[in-house]
């Protein structure tokens, strides 16, 4: 963690409202003014309680999400930061290709596409060669676990949790410097679970930045060097981990 | 039939002399060599005419003889075949019909002419740039193997987009493993218009190419002209890699003048005569040609390694 | 850097009107009748780019004016108003519009290439598979039967056509066997940009979908740009990257297509977005 380098993400004052026109335009405030940073190298975990805006946030950043207002200034590797939110649409696609990847929780795998060529060509939409792709993808899987009899298998036919390591796989090989992870462990088993998270250890071990949603708080306490509470898409308090989990475990006691 | 002639009037007696049956009168003699001026000026283009009811049916040479008889003059000497004889009925009665018309002489010496008229082929005899070649054509679109709609047919043309000629071609080889297309090869006019020679061979094919005389295409169903004038590039549609061949049939030669034997320099197109033994014999379609090569073999022996009237290299290509 | 397509404020009216017909048409007024002119304004005020590499989608339901933009970019139709530009035709400074119908048809040649819905628009089905190919090669000038031959190989192989049925007539072949025999010719002279008018559509699912995944590995491959139309979502979102929606003849939204999916703005991209994901 290197506090004192310009950050890696800026998020200042973000907004996001869905309006929903089939139920007579209806609005759903989801962010309300959120700012936060992200600094080289370090692992910041969002939590709070289910409709605090963690994933919104998330998808609000990478604009899968449309905001309302705000920014989002993006600076990577020390070059001039720009403001993904004012970006146009193809120089954003251009940046989540190298600059920012999403994981979802969600298990949109590509259809109809093997695993291994799944993330293989993800390395090459990354710039890898077609051999370096393919080197690393079967490293990459290999590590999470997901054995060469599957490397055929289209990822519709895996289990959720082979699914949601293959995704993983795709959205981590040749990793961008900030990386948006939203529930990457959430169908995994305990042995799978710390493959990832020790994977995950590495990436800002090796400089990735990582804003991430995890349920499991142990794996926060093991990954992240700093917490931002979210409530009622608000930032409610940032801190260490052991702080903001205490905090979060008495805020859940003193709503029972 | 005998028509009976009415006693000439006293207008007639006047004006004296037996008047011609005139086929076409002056105006449309302009008019068609109007077109004809403008298929020369733009070598391969099919030029539209106001065709005229000839005394033969549409398809029958009515576009050749319209061509003739508004160029010809009165010096002039005629030829006319149909295949490569003078004699058959339809060059015979053509023959007969612009001398009648128009007073000039006719021959069947192909050397003699000035004009020639003919339906499918180019005498074997190289022609001069005095003479002229008049071919009567059936067909005179090259495209419409490939296209029905005339606008299309007209825009293709505009924009040389001749690809689809191509493609038939193509698919031609590839299913054939040979052009099949014979006669009427499309070929490049002065690499601008593709032009159908239908219905001439592809024997006759490199005697348009540069050639010292001038062609004129008739299509009297079809109301077109089209024109190869001398000196101009006459090239058949062919890939690189598949070279252009002519029609010759295999160690066949003349049963007459003896053309395309292996002892003769000389080879020309050949037809089959139709026989009840079964092994057919062949002969040059080209009569008058081989004709005169059977007289000069028989006036000074056996070596008739030139053509018929004139000592030159060599006939056809 | 010049997009490879560049199109901007584009608009076809067919019927009678102009410009100025087009006042009380569009989604806010939910008709493409020109009341003043009774004119169809089947597209209007359409602008978008695509990049190399890059495949834009267009959606809308039948008669939202997709397909006319399409059709008034590869020239089928001459646009009312508006300009298009490739970068390939001097370097973008040509607005396409303003050249002859014979230079426009030039272009489909080598430089912009169309598959259409129905293989029988784009296919001579008279033709072999490979005779199909042979015609976009010998018009840009192949004139090698061998080096055509080899080509149209490649293509088949590279469409998952079977080399023995190249020599086969093209209505003899399935539906999604045409469509590939399509996309082969579409692509025989290395065209950058391509436009797929409804690739899919009428074919079976699973024929559909093998046919797509085919179109995404070249889209992949190729680095060509793309403009997919469909009314189906989930072509939309397998194939591009950006999207628009059109309604009315009007775009009504223009996003990133996973946006266009999660959040859509505009009231009918959400009705749109809510049928598809039922």
């Amino acid at each position: 963690m290197a506090e004192r380098s310009e950050p890696v993400l800026q998020v200042r004052d973000l907004h996001k409202s869905f309006v929903l026109h089939a139920i007579g335009g209806r609005r759903i405030e989801a962010l309300r003014g959120i700012d936060l940073e992200l600094y080289p190298g370090e692992h910041v975990a969002l939590v709070g309680s289910s409709g605090a805006g963690k994933s919104t946030l998330l998808k609000s950043i990478y604009r899968t999400y449309l905001p309302d207002r705000g920014e989002v200034w993006l600076r990577p590797d020390g070059r001039d930061p720009v403001d993904l939110l004012s970006l146009d649409e193809r120089s954003l696609a251009a940046r989540r290709v190298r600059e920012i990847g999403y994981v979802s929780q969600f298990l949109r795998s590509e259809p109809r596409r093997g695993v291994l060529d799944s993330v293989t060509r993800a390395g090459r939409r990354r710039g890898l060669t077609p051999d370096d792709a393919a080197e690393a993808a079967r490293r990459m899987l290999q590590r999470l676990g997901i054995g060469e009899a599957l490397w055929g298998t289209f990822p519709t036919l895996l289990s959720g949790g082979e699914k949601q390591r293959v995704n993983l796989a795709a959205g981590i090989i040749c990793p961008p410097p900030v990386l948006l992870l939203d529930e990457p462990i959430s169908a995994l088993d305990p042995a799978n679970r710390d493959a990832v998270l020790e994977l995950i250890a590495e990436l800002t071990d090796g400089g990735t930045s990582v804003l991430a949603v995890f349920h499991d708080l142990a794996a926060i306490e093991r990954l992240a060097d700093r917490v931002i509470r979210l409530d009622g898409g608000r930032v409610a308090s940032v801190g260490r981990p052991t702080d903001i989990l205490t905090e979060l475990t008495a805020s859940i006691g003193a709503h029972r | 039939m005998t028509l009976v002639q009415p006693r000439p009037s006293a207008v007639e007696r006047l004006a004296g002399g037996e008047p011609r049956r005139a086929l076409l009168d002056e105006l449309s003699k302009r008019e068609i060599r109007r077109a004809v001026l403008t298929a020369v000026a733009v070598p391969g283009y099919q030029v539209p005419f106001a065709s005229r009811e000839m005394p033969v049916a549409r398809g029958w040479g009515s576009g050749g003889l319209q061509i003739t008889l508004a160029v010809i003059g009165s010096d002039d000497v005629l030829k006319v075949i149909d295949q490569g004889e003078d004699a058959g009925v339809n060059a015979a009665n053509l023959r007969r019909l612009v001398a009648d018309a128009s007073g000039v002489a006719t021959t069947t010496v192909a050397g003699e002419a000035t004009v020639i008229q003919s339906r499918h082929r180019i005498p074997e005899e190289p022609m001069r740039a005095d003479q002229l070649l008049v071919l009567q054509v059936p067909v005179p679109e090259p495209l419409r193997g490939v296209e029905r709609d005339m606008t299309e047919l007209r825009r293709m043309h505009a924009e040389t987009d001749y690809a689809r000629m191509w493609v038939s071609l193509y698919e031609d080889l590839v299913r054939n493993g040979v052009i099949t297309q014979t006669p009427g090869y499309p070929c490049l006019v002065g690499g601008r218009y593709v032009m159908a020679t239908t219905p001439i061979p592809r024997w006759d094919i490199p005697k348009l190419h540069r050639s010292e005389h001038l062609s004129l295409f008739g299509a009297g169903r079809e109301k077109r002209i089209y024109a190869v004038p001398p000196h101009t590039d006459v090239e058949p549609l062919t890939f690189d890699d598949v070279p252009f061949e002519v029609e010759q049939p295999d160690g066949a030669c003349c049963h007459r003048c003896g053309s395309g034997s292996p002892a003769s320099a000389v080879s020309s197109f050949l037809v089959e005569l139709p026989s009840t033994g079964g092994a057919g014999r062949w002969v040059c379609s080209d009569t008058d040609w081989c004709a005169r090569r059977t007289e000069q073999t028989s006036r000074y022996g056996t070596a008739a390694a030139g053509g018929p009237v004139r000592e030159h290299e060599e006939v056809g290509r | 850097m010049t997009p490879a397509l560049q199109v901007e404020g584009l608009g076809k009216i067919y019927g009678p009107g102009g410009a100025a017909d087009v006042a009380g048409t569009g989604p806010d007024h939910g008709r493409v009748v020109s009341p003043s002119s009774g004119g169809v304004v089947a597209a209007w005020d359409v602008s978008f780019s695509v990049g190399a590499g890059e495949a834009l989608g267009i959606i809308g339901e039948s008669g939202s004016g997709k397909s006319t933009v399409l059709r008034c970019i590869c020239g089928d139709e001459t646009p009312t108003a508006g300009s298009i530009r490739l970068a390939c035709v001097d370097g973008g400074g040509r607005d396409l519009t303003e050249l002859g119908a014979s230079a426009r048809r030039a272009l489909r040649i080598d430089r912009l290439a169309v598959v259409y819905q129905d293989p029988a628009e784009g296919l001579d089905l008279r033709l072999s598979a490979g005779g199909n190919v042979a015609e976009r090669l010998t018009a840009a000038g192949w004139r090698n039967f061998g080096g055509i031959r080899s080509r149209a190989a490649e293509l088949m192989r590279r469409t998952d056509v079977p080399l023995d049925r190249m020599d086969d007539p093209v209505k003899e072949f399935s539906g999604g066997m045409r469509q590939r025999v399509q996309l082969a010719k579409a692509l025989a002279n290395n065209p950058p940009v391509v436009l797929l008018d409804e690739p899919t559509t009428g074919l079976d699912a699973s024929v559909a979908a093998a046919v797509l995944d085919l179109i995404r590995d070249l889209l992949d491959e190729l680095g060509v740009a793309a403009v997919v139309v469909s009314h189906d979502f989930s072509v939309i979102e397998l194939l591009t990257q950006r999207a628009l929606v059109m309604q009315h003849g009007r775009v009504v939204e223009a996003g990133l297509t996973d946006q266009l999916l999660e959040d859509p703005q505009h009231p009918y991209s959400q009705r749109l977005v809510g049928a598809a994901r039922g």
